[in-house]
């Protein structure tokens, strides 16, 4: 038993042959820079293309399939920015749970067979949502252009380790830990709430 | 960041300009994303601590659960007693009946 723990903590330790490989491959900082400018991008278009289908598909079931291709691409933002504990919290959280409850809503409440909204937006509607974007990109888009240059850091950036992200939350934010158990139950009891009620009522 | 300010943009005019409640939600959680997405660039792009970063974005996911849920229980009410979730049908802010 002694020697199996041995040989395991050995083989954990020691990084395989192939892995230093790679990495002596992929040393060289141009072509990872490369690398990273093309996942970059990808996963920007992801976002994009998502978005897009979110906002403007007729049929609901079509924006809900363009979110979840969103949350992949923020997914894959928060990989590229060497923190994939918030890949994985994304994964599980926004394209496990809330895409399956924005299902569920579709599905609760949808008035046509189809699932497809009844009317198209009018002019003004089109307008109001133009401007708004509009707005949003006028507002931040010169600070962030702004600052760009002041963002890049030599090297791409550092992982935390997952150790001190939990030491954080059982430390310093215990209190926004615990608030926000508070609030999810609170939502949750209301939600139940909410829809029991009527029910009953309805029945009387 | 730019991603993040195109999801909120993207995010806003879905906002306005959905007909339904559940267009409206789907446009919310792409106004949360970005911003999860901003707070995360932000710390990790910055000599900010990258761990204050992180959690603050787990937190907006927790929020964004919560909202979620009470938003469908809402969609749920609201379809029970109009029969639609059309925002144009939505008028009534207080029934003078009951």
């Amino acid at each position: 038993m002694n020697g199996l723990v041995t040989v395991l903590s050995a083989g954990a330790s020691r990084t395989p042959p192939f892995i230093e490989e790679l990495g002596r491959m992929m040393l060289p900082a141009p072509g990872q820079e490369i690398l990273a400018y093309l996942a970059f991008a990808f996963y920007a278009g992801l976002i994009a293309a998502g978005g897009l289908a979110a906002v403007l598909a007729r049929n609901l079931v079509r924006a809900m399939l363009g979110l979840v291709v969103t949350f992949l691409g923020v997914a894959g933002m928060y990989l590229l920015m060497a923190s994939p504990f918030m890949a994985f919290m994304q994964l599980l959280i926004y394209i496990g749970a809330i895409s399956v409850l924005i299902f569920f809503a579709i599905m609760l409440v949808r008035n046509t067979s189809s699932g497809e909204e009844m009317n198209l937006p009018g002019l003004c509607q089109a307008g109001g949502a133009l401007v708004s974007a509009a707005a949003a990109a006028a507002l931040c888009g010169p600070v962030i252009a702004l600052n760009a240059g002041r963002l890049n850091q030599p090297g791409p950036p550092g992982e935390t380790p997952l150790a001190e992200l939990g030491e954080g939350l059982l430390s310093y934010y215990v209190a926004p830990l615990e608030l926000i158990s508070i609030v999810l139950l609170v939502a949750m009891a209301g939600g139940v709430l909410l829809a029991w009620d009527q029910r009953y009522r309805g029945r009387q | 960041m730019l991603a993040a300010l195109l999801l909120l943009a993207i995010g806003l005019a879905g906002l306005v300009s959905r007909r339904t409640l559940v267009g409206m939600l789907i446009s919310v959680e792409l106004l949360l994303n970005g911003a999860g997405l901003s707070v995360v660039a932000a710390a990790k792009l910055t000599p900010a601590s990258d761990s204050i970063g992180q959690l603050t974005a787990i937190f907006i996911m927790g929020l964004a659960a919560a909202e979620a849920t009470l938003v469908l229980a809402m969609m749920v009410v609201v379809h029970r007693r109009f029969g639609t979730v059309s925002t144009e049908a939505l008028t009534t802010i207080k029934d003078a009946a009951s």
